[in-house]
């Protein structure tokens, strides 16, 4: 100490009227340091509340990000199959058949045409669904027939087949072909250019046969469907039913985005039709997406949850560890709402290191996934597998970095707000 | 006849005091007064008297010492003079203004401007630097942080630990760490400083030091010291020294 240093001249104390003039974002930087140095008291306490915070943000976006692949995926596949939009006529969509393509659409290429002309339509492609029995001569059995335009259909749609053996149809063909699913095949003893036969009743009501090439098998996947399914053309399959009709168009977009306009848009064009998007032809796809989302969404709740506990307990131990030294600030004049925000700001900042932290071990797994892939087992019902893989979707990172750090700080602020209140001589008095 | 004017009473340090430094309740504002103060603790099913009637008041630059055995009322009259307990009854002011009825966050806001506090063990954030525990007032006051660092600079001279700004507390010895804690005190520059047992957890020669830097600071802001004390060299060189038992000042 220094007797002689002169003392500091004084303009007189501070009134408790006199106006704040430091910045708010001076105030807030101070503050912020303030509960950084705080977190850094006991670094393994901090360091396990932080790993725990980036273990359930990793295990969120993980999880989310596997769900949106899988939505993703799902919703690619069901528009890749029907189309973007369905065209049939109203009752195609609400009753059954009679007779074959009773309910069909007629005059397609005109239709076409001016499907065609709309400037997100990219392809329309016409189907002919029917039923019939396939017979080898010596056996035969069910088959869920469907007329395609073969090279359209498999231009627009890409390798949404998995041919086993031979290959798949082609226009202009010299003989009557088919594709049969690979059980069907197996069933029949069919291979490629084996010769069937098809019965099929026509729209008129009456037997019809037509004797086809087998030229090539496939696998859709799902072994109960491989059983039955025949691809043929659409050509074809008008001359067995002995009509003109199509069962429905689908209209295939540029771009997914696009669906629910190209639907309001078509829908206003062809009042007589009924335009149905893929979502509304996939039950399939809100079932797997209703039930993850359950699935997910408790997961989610899960984590969440033992990330407060953890957090709130972190917290609650510094706070009473730090209960005299809050006391101490509190007498010092800091006002219970200060401390509470600056405990709070703590809990923040464990929660956005963690948050932080777990982004990016998801976002590093979610890129090994792409350099180093893996086979998940095939789900329930199918004989194939399918790739894991996870989305990396900006507004799910935000929306999970938002809630970690919404949650930590929530947490901090609820477990501090009773210390910060304690009357001063208590806090002063704890030991 | 001739009449001798009474001389006005001074400190030990010759600073004027004002007539409420010696116990007169009807002095114009003392920086803090307490009439007829009454406080109970209870202990379970028992109730123990803390203050029994105190009268009591402090004058601006005043050095006052409470004595007493424990549980003779000091640290009940420090806590009620640093407006961090309540009364049970009795009026307190400071500043010439009555406390009563004043809420929580009214109350900090009066401390935070016009009190500062010296505790037995220091109390300094140990996260904190020395700079930025003497500063911390100061924040808390809304001073502009160019002023600040004037301020903290100038009072950490002034208490000789301008080389230590940017340790932490845990570097510093019990007597600089004491020092902190008195420049964190009158960086604000105070109406009133509570301490209690300043030099409890000193030795001899560091209490000595610290004693000092209490008055000359204190008497060069202004300030009153209320403290609590059983420190016999402390009570020798305060100005007034009030002894209390069972809650009563003798």
């Amino acid at each position: 100490m220094n007797p002689t240093t002169p003392l500091p001249t004084a303009p007189g104390p501070t009134s408790a009227t006199a106006p704040k003039t430091t910045s708010r974002l001076g105030d807030w930087v101070h503050w912020l340091r303030f509960a950084l140095h705080n977190t850094l008291r006991n670094r393994r306490r901090s360091l396990v509340t932080a790993a725990i915070a980036a273990l359930g943000t990793a295990a969120m976006l993980l999880a989310g990000g596997f769900a949106l692949f899988t939505y993703e995926s799902l919703a690619q596949a069901a528009a890749r199959d029907t189309g973007h939009l369905v065209l049939g006529t109203p009752a195609s969509f609400t009753s059954d058949e009679d007779v074959p393509l009773q309910h069909g659409l007629e005059q397609v290429d005109a239709l076409r045409q001016q499907l065609l002309a709309d400037p997100a339509v990219r392809q329309v492609l016409p189907k002919v669904t029917f039923s019939g029995l396939i017979s080898n001569g010596d056996k035969s059995t069910v088959m869920m027939a469907v007329g395609v335009e073969p090279d359209a259909e498999f231009s627009i749609k890409g390798p949404f087949l998995t041919v086993t053996a031979g290959s798949v149809l082609t226009s202009g063909e010299t003989e009557p072909t088919v594709m049969l699913g690979e059980a069907l095949a197996r069933s029949l003893k069919a291979a490629p250019g084996t010769s069937l036969t098809l019965l099929a009743s026509t729209t008129e009501g009456a037997m019809n046969a037509m004797d086809v090439v087998v030229k090539g098998t496939f696998t859709t996947g799902v072994p109960e469907v491989d059983k039955r399914a025949v691809f043929t053309s659409v050509a074809l399959a008008q001359r067995l039913l002995v009509t003109e009709r199509v069962s429905s168009l689908g209209v295939f977009l540029d771009r997914m985005a696009a669906t629910l306009p190209a639907q309001a848009r078509l829908g206003a064009q062809h009042p007589t039709l009924e335009v149905k998007n893929w979502e509304q032809q996939a039950p399939f796809y809100q079932a797997v997406k209703e039930l993850y989302n359950r699935i997910f969404g408790a997961l989610g709740v899960i984590i969440g949850v033992i990330v407060v506990f953890v957090v709130t307990n972190a917290m609650a131990m510094a706070i009473i560890e730090r209960t005299r030294e809050i006391g101490t600030l509190r007498a010092l004049g800091t006002l219970p709402g200060q401390l509470q925000r600056s405990l709070a700001l703590e809990g923040m900042l464990l929660g956005g290191v963690g948050a932080l932290a777990g982004a990016g071990v998801s976002l590093l797994v979610s890129l090994a996934l792409l350099v180093f892939p893996v086979d998940m087992p095939p789900p329930p019902g199918r004989s194939v597998g399918y790739p894991l893989n996870i989305a990396i979707d900006p507004a799910l990172y935000l929306l999970t970095l938002v809630l970690m750090v919404g949650l930590t700080t929530l947490a901090s602020w609820a477990v501090a707000r009773k210390t910060v209140r304690m009357p001063v001589v208590d806090a002063l008095a704890h030991t | 006849m001739t009449h001798t004017p009474t001389p006005t009473p001074t400190t030990r340090a010759g600073i004027p005091l004002q007539p409420a430094a010696f116990g007169s309740c009807q002095a114009a504002a003392p920086v803090v007064a307490l009439r007829q103060v009454y406080k109970t603790y209870r202990l379970g099913a028992h109730v123990i008297p803390a203050l029994q009637g105190v009268d009591l008041s402090v004058a601006r630059g005043e050095l006052l010492a409470l004595t007493g055995p424990s549980g003779s009322g000091k640290s009940t009259i420090l806590n009620l003079c640093g407006l961090i307990d309540t009364a049970d009854s009795g009026d307190i002011e400071l500043n010439g203004q009555p406390i009563d009825g004043l809420d929580e966050d009214a109350l900090t806001l009066l401390r935070r401007d016009a009190l500062g506090f010296v505790f037995q063990s220091f109390n300094l954030v140990p996260v904190m630097t020395v700079a930025e525990n003497v500063d911390y007032p100061l924040f808390l006051t809304g001073v502009p942080a160019a002023e600040r660092r004037e301020r903290v600079a100038a009072q950490l001279a002034a208490v000789g630990l301008a080389d230590h700004a940017h340790h932490r507390p845990d570097a510093l010895s019990g007597g600089q760490r004491q020092r902190v804690a008195i420049a964190r005190a009158l960086v604000k520059r105070p109406k009133l400083v509570i301490a209690d047992e300043p030099t409890a957890s000193l030795d001899s020669h560091t209490a000595d030091q610290v004693l000092d830097l209490m008055r000359e600071c204190g008497h060069a802001e202004g300030a009153a010291f209320v403290i609590a004390t059983h420190d016999s060299r402390l009570t020798s060189r305060c100005d007034r020294v009030v002894a209390l038992l069972d809650g009563r000042i003798q």
